[in-house]
């Protein structure tokens, strides 16, 4: 393999190089990477930053948000001056500021079921940082369809759980085979979140990231980790593939065709 | 038996509490917990079994094992077990 790093790279990236685990193939491995964000908000923020500083050479940001002042408090890639510009415009220019290494592509759009398959075309690993249950539930079917790793995080005010979902390996409905009922999970805006939570729990989902591209260590497959800001405690219990499950058991589903992404998310039997 | 009881996101909030500690006779199974649980706290009142079975949007734990690996809402329950019962969270903004 001829590697093509060049001095300021070497620079750059000395403290990946250096190490066994990286080195300079690894360090290819991220810049010739391309990772799908899916949100640019709380979540997404972190993880934008820091796949950005590891050089992961593509990311992709969807999100049809504008950028708030009340998302100041947690959205540590957005500034004051950002407020009212469409988040995927302000984080394409965070990642210009931080490295010209990396290209964005950036996609002003709600992630549906259709344009999801388009959107995810090209990409290696798709991170959900979104905030809603129809997005996840889509972005986990579509994605095993498509046989791309998902890197899973959500947070509720001082609660976060983060998971990896591998071809191969158990997915989103395995654990939770339909969402709650509208309304009966509050979102971040009614019930607050503590402003450091989802930086905790973005670099938890950027480290998945960086790993699954590198294929070094061991990431969350078949294991949910439960953040606790509060006690300030980590856990993960394991989960296993579910015989049952329409998405990635026995007899899986070959289309996304007539499920309806609202309300519960299930997949209803044939 | 006593059984240790732990909750999670929306359902710490039900019961107001992130572990509780109860009482059951023997031969409880985790049907008969998550039962006499949606009696107890209102806001677990139609949250956690459906039709006879664990409803699809939870999961639950004994010892760190999913129930549904095991024998579902008919899983034993031994003096001592933990059973943790956590939803599905969304938010990420």
């Amino acid at each position: 393999m001829s590697l093509s790093l060049d001095a300021t790279q070497l620079d750059r990236y000395s403290r990946h190089i250096i190490m066994d685990e990286v080195g300079p193939e690894g360090q290819e491995k991220l810049l010739n990477g391309r990772a799908l964000v899916i949100g640019a908000g709380g979540l997404g923020a972190p993880v934008i930053q820091y796949l950005a500083a590891a050089g992961v050479g593509t990311l992709g940001i969807v999100d049809d948000d504008v950028v708030e002042r009340s998302n100041l408090q947690r959205q540590v890639i957005h500034a004051d001056a950002d407020v009212g510009v469409p988040k995927v415009e302000s984080a394409a220019a965070f990642v210009e500021r931080l490295n010209p290494d990396v290209t964005v592509e950036t996609y002003e759009t709600r992630l549906g079921p259709e344009n999801v398959g388009s959107l995810l075309e090209g990409y290696d690993i798709v991170v959900d940082a979104s905030d809603n249950f129809p997005t996840r539930y889509l972005v986990n079917d579509a994605a095993r369809l498509a046989g791309v790793p998902v890197v899973h995080g959500a947070i509720y005010k001082f609660e976060g759980q983060a998971t990896t979902l591998v071809p191969g390996g158990p997915c989103y409905r395995c654990l939770f085979p339909e969402a709650p009922e509208p309304g009966t999970v509050p979102d971040c805006a009614t019930t607050g979140v503590l402003g450091v939570l989802p930086g905790t729990v973005g670099c938890v989902q950027a480290t998945e990231a960086v790993k699954l591209l590198l294929g070094e260590g061991e990431v969350l497959e078949g294991r949910l980790l439960f953040y606790d800001a509060m006690d300030m405690s980590f856990e993960t219990v394991p989960y296993r593939r579910n015989p049952d499950c329409p998405v990635c058991g026995e007899n899986p589903i070959d289309s996304i065709e007539g499920i309806e992404y609202a309300g519960g998310c299930a997949v209803e039997a044939e | 038996m006593k059984l240790q009881l732990r909750f999670f996101a929306t359902f710490r909030e039900a019961v107001g509490s992130k572990t509780i500690e109860r009482e059951y006779g023997e031969g409880a199974t985790v049907g008969d917990v998550l039962a006499a649980l949606e009696d107890e706290f209102d806001g677990l009142e139609g949250n956690l079994l459906e039709d006879g079975g664990l409803k699809p949007q939870i999961n639950v734990l004994k010892n760190g094992r999913e129930v549904l690996h095991i024998d579902g809402v008919d899983t034993d329950l031994t003096d001592g077990d933990t059973l943790s019962v956590f939803p599905p969270v969304a938010g990420g903004r």
